[in-house]
C-alpha cells in the first residue's frame, strides 16, 4: 500500500480514538457534576486536564471552591474548550475534524460506508457550540458523539480487507489508547494520590487499606471496609461500595471496566488494584495490556516485504516489555516508581511512533539518498 | 398533461404547472421546446413526467440530491479570504436530453477532432510538416507558452499524446459549436458520473422509459485506455493517478477517479525517479510505477525538466519518461493544442491531417495579433467575447455586452499592449434548458462537456458532464462563477 495512504489510516485511527476517549472522559465529569461536591468536579477537571498535558483556559484552575456558582462558569469554560474549541488540538471537535481531513485525503482507499459515517459525525457537531447541548443533557451529546466513533469502527471491522491499511489503523487507534491510558492514570495518581500520606505499603498482593481520598471525610467506614477483606463477605463489600471512592469507580466507568472489575474483585476500589487491573489484566479492551497485544500484532502483521522495520519491531517489544515485565516488577509501595512506570508506557509510545514513522513513511532509499 | 395537447402544439399548460410560466425566446435554441413551445418529440415522456409531479415533491428531490452531494462530499475547494472551502456545485435535476442523431453526430465530430489534434502534436514535436507546409504559423506553435522544447522527438505510445479529453460545446440556431479544447488536464467527469447517479434515483421512471444510455463503465474505459500507454505492455500496469493534493480544487474528482479506476492516488512527494525508472514509496518498499495520470499542470511535473524553481514535482521523471520507461499521460506539452490562438485553425489542421471536412465548427475567432483581428475586436467590444489565449475556467476574460463602459476601456487597453495574448469571438446565443426555480420551470444557459478517450483507440461513453449558468440571464458557466451542473441524456435510437 502507498505509504501515504497507509499514515493516512494510521492518523484516522489516532485522531477517532481520541475523540471517543475524550467523550468518554468529559460524559463522565458531567456525571459528576450532577451531584458530586464542588471540589470532587474540582478534581474531576484536573484529571481531565493532567491527562492531556494541557493548560486550562485562562492558565490555571484555581476555582473559588466555595462558590458553586463559579464553578458552573467555569465547566461552561472548560467543556467549550475540551469538546468545541478549534485551537484546541485535543479536543473532540480537532480530533473529528483532523480524522475527516486524513480520510478525505485517503478517501480512495477508504470504504464509502466509512466515509459517509466519518463526514457525517463531523458535520454534526460543525457548527456546535457548548451552549448548544448544556440545557439539553449533554451526556446525550457525548453519547451520539462517541456511538459515531464506535459506528466507524464497527463497519471498518465488518468492511475492510485486511491489507496494510487495516493494520495501520488498527496500529494507530491501539497506540494511542495505550499512550491516553498512561496518561489518564499518571493524572489520576496525580489528583488523588492511592497511597495518601500514611499509606501502608502492600504486602501481600492485596491491597493497601487509606487508599481512599477523603474527599468525604468517611476516612473510618472506609478503613472498616477495608478492613474487612475485599473477599466474600457481601455486607463489607457494601459498605465498601458505599464507601468506595467515587474517583476511582469513574476511572472504571471511563474505561468500560467497572463490571468486569466488580466480577474479579467484588465492589472493593481499592486504587492499587484498578490501576492494576487497567494496566496489566490481558482482557479488558481498554486496558494497556489489551492495547499493546493489538499493536504488537498489528505490527507484526504489516508487509512483511520491503525495508527492515527492525527498529519499530524494536519498539513494539519495549512497549510490550513497559507493561509486560517493568510494571509487574515495580515497587508497589513507591508510588514516584509507579508513576515513572506509567510514563514509561506513554514514552514507548512515543517512541513506537516515531519508529513506525521511519520505517514505513519516510524512510530513505539505503543509498546515502535522501527519499524527499 | 394529456401529450395529445402537446402535439397540437397549443400546449399552454393549466395554472400551477410546472412549464406554466416557461417563456421560450426566439434567440435562443431551447433544449426541450420547439419554435412553437410544444415539447420536442425525444423529450416529452420527461415533459410529460415533470408536469405529473407534484412541485413540492420535485423540490424535496433536488435538496436531497444537493445534500447528498454535500454527505458524500463530492465537493470542489474555492479559495477566498477565509481559506478554502468546501462547496458543491449545485445540480439541477432536470436532465438535458440529446437523441441518437444528434449523439451521433456529435461522437463522430469529437472522434474527428481528437485525432487530429493528436496528429498535430506527433508533428509539432516531430517532423513539423504543419508548419513547413504553413498552415499554421511558427512562431505560434514554438513561440506559445504551452510548447515544450522537452517533447521534442519523443516517442509517445499509439501517438496518444491527448489521452484524455475534454471539449466544450455550445448549441446554437446554427447547431453545435465546439467552443474550446480541454487537452492539458480536463475536469468535470466525476460530476456527470455523480449528476447521474443522483438524478437517475430522484427520476426513475422518466429515465428507464427514455431508454436512455449507460455511462457508468467510464472508469473502467479509463483504466484500458491508460494500461495501453503501459511501457511494460502487460495486462496488469502499475497505474496511479498524481495529483497536486487535497488543496487543489478538483480533489474530489482525483480521489474519486482514483477509486473508479482502481488505482493509487499519490502526489509528487510519494514518486521516486532513479536510474531512469519511476517509483511510488508503499508500505513494502519502493514499487514500480508504469503509467502516471496526472491531474497537474506541465511545471509541477519534473522541476529538473519544467520549473527548476518549483518545490513540487519529482526530479528525474522527466528523464524516466523520455527513456520509455513510464507514460505520462496527458503528455507534457499538448496545452499548445488547446491554446486559443491554435484553436483557430483546428478547421485547417482537421483538413490537413485527416482529409476530411470538420463535422463539428469552430466558434468565429478574431486573433488580435493579426492587425485586422485586432481592430474589428476593438471596434467591436461592445458585441465580443475577449480571451486570453492561455486563460481557462473563465477568467481573465471580458463578455462585452455585460460589462460597462469603464470596464470595456481599461481591457482596451490591455489587448493593445499585448495583442498576440487575446482573442475575440462573438457573444454565443446559447441554447437554454430548463431548470427548477422557486417559480417553477425557468430556462437557463447550458453547454456540454463530453469526455473522449484514446489508448490504442478512441473510446468515449454516450454523456456528458453538462454546465448550466444557474443566474438568470447569465452566460457564465464555470463552477468557480455560479454555474451548476445537470445530468445530460443521451437516448438510445
Amino acid at each position: 500500500m502507498l505509504s501515504r495512504s497507509a499514515l493516512g489510516l494510521y492518523w484516522i485511527g489516532r485522531y477517532l480514538e481520541r475523540a471517543q476517549h475524550a467523550c468518554r472522559l468529559i460524559a463522565d465529569q458531567f456525571e459528576t457534576m450532577k451531584d458530586r461536591p464542588v471540589d470532587e468536579i474540582d478534581k474531576g477537571w484536573r484529571r481531565l486536564y493532567g491527562g492531556l498535558g494541557r493548560v486550562p483556559v485562562g492558565g490555571a484552575l484555581s476555582s473559588n471552591l466555595d462558590d458553586e456558582r463559579f464553578m458552573l462558569v467555569d465547566a461552561f469554560t472548560l467543556a467549550d474548550d475540551l469538546t468545541f474549541e478549534a485551537g484546541n488540538p485535543d479536543s473532540i471537535r480537532s480530533s473529528l475534524a483532523n480524522a475527516r481531513e486524513n480520510a478525505r485525503q485517503v478517501r480512495h482507499v477508504v470504504d464509502e460506508d466509512l466515509w459517509s459515517c466519518l463526514n457525517l459525525a463531523f458535520f454534526d457537531l460543525r457548527d456546535l457550540g457548548i451552549a448548544d447541548i448544556w440545557q439539553d443533557r449533554p451526556s446525550e451529546f457525548y453519547r451520539r458523539t462517541e456511538d459515531a466513533v464506535r459506528t466507524f469502527f464497527g463497519i471498518a471491522e465488518s468492511n475492510m480487507y485486511r491489507d496494510d491499511g487495516w493494520h495501520f489503523l488498527q496500529l494507530g487507534r491501539f497506540v494511542e489508547r495505550a499512550q491516553l491510558l498512561s496518561a489518564l492514570l499518571e493524572a489520576q495518581l496525580a489528583v488523588y494520590p492511592a497511597g495518601g500520606p500514611d499509606a501502608d505499603p502492600v504486602t501481600d498482593g492485596e491491597t493497601s487499606d487509606a487508599e481512599t481520598s477523603d474527599a468525604e471525610g468517611s476516612d473510618g467506614v472506609a478503613d472498616a471496609a477495608a478492613d474487612a477483606g475485599p473477599v466474600g463477605d457481601p455486607a463489607a463489600d457494601q459498605a465498601a461500595d458505599q464507601a468506595a471512592d467515587p474517583d476511582w469507580l469513574s476511572l472504571l466507568r471511563i474505561c468500560a471496566a467497572r463490571d468486569a472489575y466488580g466480577r474479579l474483585h467484588s465492589l472493593h476500589y481499592d486504587p492499587a488494584a484498578v490501576v492494576d487491573f487497567l494496566v496489566a489484566d490481558p482482557l479488558p479492551p481498554r486496558s494497556s495490556r489489551y492495547a499493546r497485544a493489538l499493536v504488537c500484532a498489528a505490527r507484526a502483521a504489516v508487509s512483511p516485504a520491503g525495508p527492515p522495520p527492525a527498529a519499530a519491531g524494536r519498539r513494539a517489544g519495549r512497549l510490550a516489555a513497559s507493561i509486560d515485565y517493568d510494571w509487574p516488577n515495580r515497587d508497589p509501595a513507591d508510588e514516584d516508581a509507579i508513576r515513572a512506570t506509567l510514563r514509561g508506557i506513554g514514552d514507548s509510545c512515543r517512541r513506537l511512533h516515531d519508529d513506525i514513522d521511519a520505517a514505513y513513511f519516510s524512510y530513505g532509499l539505503g543509498d546515502g539518498e535522501d527519499g524527499r | 398533461m394529456p401529450v395529445e395537447q402537446a402535439e397540437s402544439g397549443t400546449a399552454a399548460p393549466e395554472e400551477g404547472h410546472l412549464f406554466a410560466g416557461y417563456e421560450t425566446d426566439p434567440a435562443f435554441y431551447d433544449e426541450m421546446f420547439d419554435a412553437d413551445g410544444a415539447p420536442r418529440a425525444h423529450c416529452r415522456e420527461l415533459w410529460a413526467a415533470l408536469g405529473e409531479t407534484p412541485r413540492d415533491e420535485l423540490a424535496t428531490m433536488q435538496e436531497r440530491a444537493e445534500r447528498s452531494f454535500l454527505h458524500e462530499g463530492i465537493t470542489f475547494s474555492v479559495y477566498g479570504e477565509e481559506g478554502a472551502q468546501e462547496r458543491i456545485i449545485p445540480i439541477d435535476i432536470v436532465p438535458r436530453l440529446v437523441d441518437a442523431e444528434q449523439w451521433d453526430l456529435l461522437e463522430r465530430g469529437l472522434r474527428q477532432r481528437l485525432e487530429a489534434l493528436n496528429l498535430f502534436l506527433a508533428d509539432i514535436y516531430g517532423p513539423g510538416r504543419v508548419i513547413a507546409d504553413g498552415v499554421i504559423p511558427a512562431d505560434m506553435v514554438r513561440g506559445c507558452p504551452q510548447f515544450r522544447n522537452a517533447m521534442r522527438g519523443v516517442d509517445v505510445p499509439h501517438g496518444a499524446y491527448v489521452s484524455v479529453c475534454g471539449t466544450d460545446l455550445v448549441r446554437t440556431h446554427d447547431g453545435f459549436l465546439v467552443l474550446e479544447d480541454n487537452l492539458r488536464v480536463p475536469s468535470g467527469v466525476s460530476y456527470m458520473l455523480a449528476n447521474r447517479a443522483a438524478v437517475k434515483t430522484s427520476l426513475r421512471d422518466a429515465f428507464r422509459r427514455h431508454r436512455v444510455r449507460g455511462i457508468e463503465n467510464y472508469g473502467r474505459l479509463l483504466r484500458r485506455t491508460l494500461a495501453e500507454l503501459s511501457p511494460r505492455g502487460d495486462s496488469d500496469p502499475t497505474i496511479v493517478l498524481l495529483t497536486p493534493g487535497v488543496y487543489n480544487s478538483a480533489f474530489y474528482e482525483h480521489m474519486f477517479l482514483a477509486r473508479e479506476t482502481g488505482v493509487e492516488l499519490v502526489q509528487g512527494g510519494d514518486l521516486v525517479a532513479r536510474n531512469g525508472f519511476v517509483y511510488m514509496r508503499t508500505t513494502g518498499g519502493l514499487r514500480r510505477v508504469d503509467v502516471i495520470y496526472r491531474r497537474i499542470d506541465d511545471d509541477f511535473l519534473d522541476p529538473l525538466t519544467f520549473r527548476p524553481d518549483s518545490m513540487l514535482g519529482t526530479p528525474g521523471l522527466f528523464n524516466a519518461y523520455r527513456l520509455g520507461n513510464v507514460a505520462i499521460a496527458n503528455a507534457p506539452g499538448t496545452g499548445v493544442a488547446d491554446d486559443k490562438s491554435v484553436y483557430a485553425y483546428v478547421p485547417d489542421i482537421i483538413r490537413y491531417f485527416l482529409n476530411e471536412e470538420p463535422l463539428l465548427a469552430n466558434v468565429e475567432t478574431h486573433l488580435c495579433r493579426d492587425p485586422d483581428g485586432l481592430e474589428y475586436t476593438l471596434d467591436n467590444l461592445d458585441k465580443l467575447v475577449v480571451k486570453e489565449v492561455g486563460g481557462s475556467g473563465g477568467y481573465g476574460m471580458l463578455v462585452g455586452p455585460h460589462a460597462t463602459a469603464e470596464e470595456r476601456a481599461a481591457f482596451a487597453e490591455k489587448v493593445r499592449a499585448t495583442p498576440e495574448n487575446y482573442i475575440s469571438q462573438p457573444t454565443l446565443d446559447l441554447s437554454r434548458a430548463p431548470c427548477l426555480t422557486e417559480d417553477g420551470a425557468a430556462p437557463r444557459h447550458v453547454d456540454l462537456r463530453p469526455f473522449v478517450l484514446r489508448g490504442q483507440e478512441t473510446r468515449l461513453v454516450p454523456g456528458a458532464f453538462c454546465r448550466v449558468a444557474l443566474t438568470p440571464g447569465s452566460l457564465v458557466v464555470n463552477s468557480s462563477q455560479g454555474g451548476g451542473g445537470k445530468d445530460l441524456w443521451v437516448l438510445s435510437g
